[in-house]
């Protein structure tokens, strides 16, 4: 039936949009009651699912639900005084950061304050000029861009990546489709290079998730993505917060800030040392 | 009447007319989307109503409670809280002061 | 052993699927067969080995130079370096194989009077030399181009220098002609000697260079600790 089409699709949304399982139960249930009563289309009653489920999160003034904030764990990554210059610049000056099991750390700063390579540093990508970092558990990493193979399709991404991380062929390809499930992405048969822009960073970001490393760092990982994918983008973050994770995410978009739980704003470090 | 001028001003006013149907008694959503169309106001859309009516319970305005229907499936019963009755009552003193200026204006026989 | 298996059948599969430039490498040491046939017959098999060699290291410079990208994120996700290295070298030394097998059945079918067993000598060490040769050059060189020059220079070389001047040992496909004489002028043991000594040297030589430079690009950076 389409209503239930409609319906389906307006669960997704509301989950997209914060809004918690609960009230979601609550808003779908009353839409189909209204629809089954009035017998019309629900694209006439309640418009597009998109639209409606921002409609009901707009009135909700704000997420309904936030994840829960547990006690954070044991550290999984520190990193100590790291300072980088390049041609006699300093983009780093002694930067520090803490990040234990279930915290997300947002690295944040202008453009060129040395964000990515912060984050480059930190999964040992690159060397400081000075600092150490240590990481407790395994690490995955989700470049800005690259990082995929042009000539491979998802599947053999899942396989190749996850044979490292000791993954069997089908569990790695069932992992990594699970991954991509969660970003409401069906992997196509289709090589890396025919993907379009948003659509290889979910593939980069499944990579990076795939075997569940503990800590995670991700370099703007939704560039690219549509709305809605950016908002299941967050909402997977903060389920493997609450999983245990420690999650390092690159970003300049300042209103995701108070969802996360360390802000780490390396523009201040290089006016200090301007 | 001119469509979208009655969507601008239903805008500013449907919460209190969905309170003042409500404080007749409980209802539910379609009932309240067929009173309002009883009184006049045309269609109100699913899409615009609920929000609203989330928007009054959050506020504390409205209680919600389900109840299985004799026929047909189970609604979502609204009925209006002592905070707002409080909150209708001095809208409705608002509005009565706010309709009068905008009448007094509006009805002012233009000079010769 | 998985792992460098499993990289082996990606590195494979990405070769396999650029179609054109296998059609190309396919057919580029055919050009340099063709060249040579009409005047004289040896001439014409030492020129296909030396662009079987050329072709197969232009392939490893650019397979070489593609997976840079991923490979940081490889060894990130729990590989050595080792693992990378010589997944990717079997996969190129598949290649090889199997390019130089159609050339072989032609020489087989289109000569005669010539030492075919040390022909196939000299497309094996052809194979074993061209992939570390230009595995070397990608990692050496940042930017393909650079590798691609270089290749050029030595390979040009190889072609006109005096191959008994002993300067040209030092170019690796050196081997090729000196096993080449052998095989079609029916000379003494020495060529064939000589040239295996110096296509072994060079073989093993390339390859514990490339796994080297593997070793150092991939290595585990010292302010990294990971408990």
């Amino acid at each position: 039936m389409k209503d239930n089409a409609w319906l389906a699709a307006l669960t997704g949304e509301l989950r997209r949009h914060g809004v918690g399982p609960d009230l979601t139960g609550h808003v779908v249930a009353e839409a189909a009651t209204h629809l089954a009563e009035s017998g019309e289309s629900p694209l006439r009653v309640f418009g597009p699912p998109e639209v409606y489920a921002r409609a009901v999160a707009d009135s909700l003034g704000g997420p309904d639900v936030r994840p829960p904030r547990r006690h954070p764990g044991p550290v999984r990554l520190a990193a100590r005084g790291i300072t980088k210059r390049y041609r006699g610049q300093t983009v780093l000056d002694r930067i520090d950061l803490t990040v234990r099991a279930g915290q997300i750390a947002a690295v944040v700063g202008a453009n060129g304050a040395g964000k990515s390579t912060f984050l480059r540093i930190c999964a040992g990508l690159l060397s400081p000029d000075a600092g150490t970092v240590q990481v407790h558990g395994a690490l995955g990493y989700c470049p800005q861009d690259g990082g995929t193979a042009e000539f491979l399709d998802p599947d053999e991404h899942f396989v190749l990546i996850g044979a490292g991380r000791g993954l069997g062929r089908a569990t790695a390809r069932r992992a990594g489709r699970a991954g991509a499930a969660a970003l409401d992405w069906t992997p196509p048969r289709t090589q890396a290079r025919h993907l379009s822009g948003g659509t290889r960073q979910k593939l980069n970001l499944v990579l990076a998730r795939l075997g569940e490393p503990d800590v995670l760092l991700l370099d703007e990982p939704y560039q690219g993505f549509d709305r809605g994918t950016y908002l299941d983008f967050w909402h997977e973050v903060w389920r493997w917060r609450d999983a245990g994770k420690a999650i390092v995410v690159v970003t300049h978009l300042l209103n995701q800030l108070d969802r996360v739980d360390i802000v780490l704003d390396l523009t201040a470090s290089q006016e200090r040392t301007a | 009447m001119n469509q979208e001028r009655r969507a601008q001003w239903l805008r500013g006013v449907l919460d209190l007319c969905v309170l003042a149907l409500l404080s007749r008694g409980e209802s539910y959503g379609y009932e309240l989307s067929q009173a309002l169309r009883t009184y006049g106001l045309g269609t109100v859309q699913g899409g615009t109503l609920y929000p609203v009516l989330l928007r009054l319970q959050r506020a504390g305005l409205l209680t919600a409670h389900w109840r299985e229907g004799e026929t047909g499936p189970a609604r979502k019963y609204y009925r209006i809280s002592p905070a707002g009755s409080a909150a209708l009552h001095a809208a409705v003193i608002d509005w009565s002061a706010f309709t009068a200026s905008v009448g007094a204006i509006l009805s002012e026989e233009p000079k010769r | 052993m998985t792992r460098i298996l499993v990289v082996a059948e990606s590195a494979l599969r990405e070769l396999l699927r650029r179609r054109t430039v296998l059609i190309i490498l396919l057919l580029f040491p055919l050009a340099f067969y063709l060249s040579r046939r009409g005047d004289h017959l040896g001439q014409s098999i030492r020129f296909v080995c030396l662009g079987l060699g050329w072709a197969l290291s232009t392939a490893a410079l650019f397979a070489g130079s593609a997976a840079r990208g991923m490979e940081p994120r490889l060894r990130l996700s729990g590989y050595r370096s080792m693992h990378l290295v010589l997944g990717r070298l079997l996969a190129l030394w598949a290649v090889g194989a199997l390019l130089c097998a159609p050339y072989f059945v032609l020489i087989l079918v289109d000569q005669h009077d010539v030492r075919y067993g040390a022909i196939a000598l000299i497309m094996v060490l052809t194979v074993a030399v061209a992939v570390p040769f230009g595995l070397l050059l990608s990692a050496v060189l940042p930017r393909e181009l650079e590798g691609t020059l270089v290749l050029l220079t030595v390979v040009g070389l190889q072609m006109v220098m005096d191959p008994a001047s002993t300067a040209t040992r030092a170019l690796p496909f050196w081997f090729s002609r000196e096993i080449g004489t052998y095989a079609v002028d029916h000379t003494d043991s020495g060529y064939l000697t000589r040239g295996l000594t110096q296509g072994l040297v060079f073989a093993v030589a390339l390859t514990l260079l490339v796994v080297a430079a593997a070793a150092v690009r991939l290595r585990q950076r010292r302010h990294l600790r990971i408990a």
